[in-house]
């Protein structure tokens, strides 16, 4: 007899009925969670005649996108969206891997304080430290410049990747580094040649996750810009308002600012789905 | 002064704490400061005017009677439909079957979406006129509603796309961790003929209580500071109807550009915040040891 360890769907209906319930069920989850994004891409497709009937009518068009592409504004806040998540990314986890390193290798008062603080600042709502750094960055002269906008993206996942990184460590046996230091490797190199390395896979999953959560971010981006390096996610609120009847240039802007964050996630997917199983 | 091993422990953490210093220590300060000083952002007479901020933010019954039960209520069902359906999914994901791989990869299609994104295909999805729902409804006979102008249905709407944007990382941890379950007690019900709830509630539950636990804490704090989907579906109307307390402090300082008063708000709401952390923290840390 085979020994079932997971429980069957529905037990108790025949066998078929099961099969074709289970597959309508997947069939209706995929439907729920892929339909917005595809009357989205309907909805750019269609051309502004046609947008307020996307379900009817069989005339498509490219132009929305040719549109949206020969606004410089709308250009050049994907630019700095690129820019600014990729960058963030790269300083981002140079910041917080080594964070992460120093809380799950040692033990005593300072990991411990440290570890209390970024769970208290994890907690601390967005909006009660960027309003005011609306002022600080002002003040310090880097209010609506790349710099701005660069810094705090960085500081803002300090606290929780720190918290991954640690669980990724704790994960990783630590005698490898203890051999390399008694074959003479300093501790910096026993970090960086042999930790770092055996994290790769946790570091890429936080890598891509780093990315996206940059590019899709919205509340800084709303307080930390004026005019001169707008981002995407900005730009496209504003649209709400401004052009709140041309939907197909709304849909349009928006399939493409999906399109760098679906590539970026579709490469980095088996990355996240390993880094996840923590 | 210190030894070599404290130098280098202190120097992993230099950079990251130097960040966090200068980008969420000294603004923190500085709102504080704030919070106390009449600080118009037209006329900053910065003077100092003690607690009245506070006072006006506590006696303002939007605040009490709308901002705080919505962030509540906003923060309760949204962790708990998130959960519920991503439990769901995670355990009907939980076999082997053809175009396992499809159906994850669509799952993962929320992760990438930006909030705002989401937001406006909602949005339009639901636009009165225009949107699907209301297209499809009428086919049916039925009566097409103004759903983003009326109260409950705009928070409804906001919900739902907040679930929408969260279910997927549930389905995913809790997969991770279903996956991670040993086989010998599934296999142990089995020969005994347990029924599938009391296997469920009985073994699956209890094993994968701290993933949920952990997911749970996660995203509750996180769906406290929600102000993107909101800002973008309704911008907290009809009215001030569906205002959470994120839209609350940022509408007092920057559009009603009284910075003292939206410190003071934010001031309050991390605090409201942090409370809730520890305790869900305490939380954590007895159901990971026991």
């Amino acid at each position: 007899m085979p020994i079932v360890t997971r429980p069957d769907f529905l037990p108790g209906l025949p066998k078929w009925s099961r099969k074709t319930l289970f597959a309508l069920a997947l069939l209706g989850i995929c439907f729920a969670f892929a339909f917005p994004v595809l009357w989205l891409i309907l909805t750019s497709l269609r051309p502004e005649s046609g947008v307020y009937y996307v379900h009817r009518g069989t005339e498509f068009t490219l132009s929305s996108f040719a549109e949206v592409l020969s606004d410089e504004r709308i250009v050049g806040a994907f630019l700095n969206s690129a820019l600014i998540s990729t960058l963030a990314t790269v300083f981002s986890l140079l910041v917080t891997v080594s964070s992460g390193y120093m809380l799950s290798r040692f033990t005593g008062p300072a990991p411990r304080i440290w570890f209390g603080t970024i769970y208290v600042f994890r907690c601390v709502p967005y909006i009660s430290w960027v309003l005011p750094l609306y002022f600080v960055t002002q003040s310090w002269g880097i209010y609506d410049t790349y710099t701005g906008l660069l810094l705090p993206h960085i500081a803002v996942h300090i606290c929780f990747f720190s918290w991954l990184m640690k669980g990724f460590f704790d994960g990783i046996d630590p005698s490898m580094e203890y051999a390399a230091m008694i074959d003479g490797c300093t501790r910096w190199g026993a970090f960086i040649r042999v930790a770092v390395p055996s994290a790769l896979p946790a570091i890429s999953a936080l890598a891509v996750l780093c990315w996206l959560f940059t590019w899709n971010e919205f509340l800084f981006a709303l307080i930390l810009t004026g005019n001169r390096v707008p981002m995407i996610t900005v730009v496209m609120a504003q649209f709400v308002t401004e052009m709140g009847l041309r939907w197909n240039l709304m849909a349009a802007t928006a399939v493409m600012a999906l399109v760098p964050a679906f590539l970026i996630a579709l490469f980095g997917q088996k990355y996240v789905i390993r880094g996840l199983r923590i | 002064m210190f030894g070599e091993q404290q130098r280098f422990v202190l120097l992993l953490i230099a950079p990251a704490a130097l960040l966090l210093l200068l980008f969420q220590v000294v603004p923190i300060v500085i709102g504080a400061n704030a919070s106390f000083r009449d600080w118009a952002l037209y006329n900053p007479k910065k003077t100092w005017i003690g607690f009245d901020h506070y006072a006006a933010v506590i006696s303002d019954p939007a605040f009490l009677y709308v901002v705080l039960p919505n962030t509540f209520l906003f923060m309760v069902l949204s962790v708990a439909g998130a959960l519920v359906a991503g439990l769901m999914l995670a355990l009907l994901l939980n076999r082997p079957f053809r175009g396992q791989k499809l159906v994850q990869t669509i799952l993962l299609v929320p992760l990438m979406v930006a909030p705002v994104v989401a937001a406006i295909m909602i949005r339009w999805i639901f636009n009165d006129q225009f949107g699907i729902v209301n297209v499809v409804l009428e086919a049916i006979g039925l009566e097409g509603q103004p759903w983003l102008v009326q109260r409950w249905s705009a928070f409804g709407i906001i919900l739902l796309t907040d679930i929408w944007l969260w279910t997927p990382w549930f389905t995913l941890l809790l997969l991770a961790g279903l996956q991670s379950l040993p086989k010998e007690p599934f296999e142990a019900a089995a020969i005994d003929g347990t029924t599938t709830w009391r296997v469920f509630r009985f073994l699956t539950l209890p094993m994968l209580r701290p993933v949920i636990v952990v997911c749970v804490v996660i995203r509750a704090i996180d769906a406290f500071r929600t102000f993107d989907i909101v800002w973008t579906l309704t911008g907290g109307g009809p009215g001030r109807s569906t205002e959470l307390f994120s839209l609350y402090a940022y509408v007092h300082a920057f559009l009603n550009l009284d910075l003292g008063r939206g410190s003071a708000a934010a001031i309050i709401g991390g605090l409201i915040i942090l409370v809730i952390g520890v305790v869900l923290y305490r939380l954590v840390d007895r159901i990971a040891k026991a």
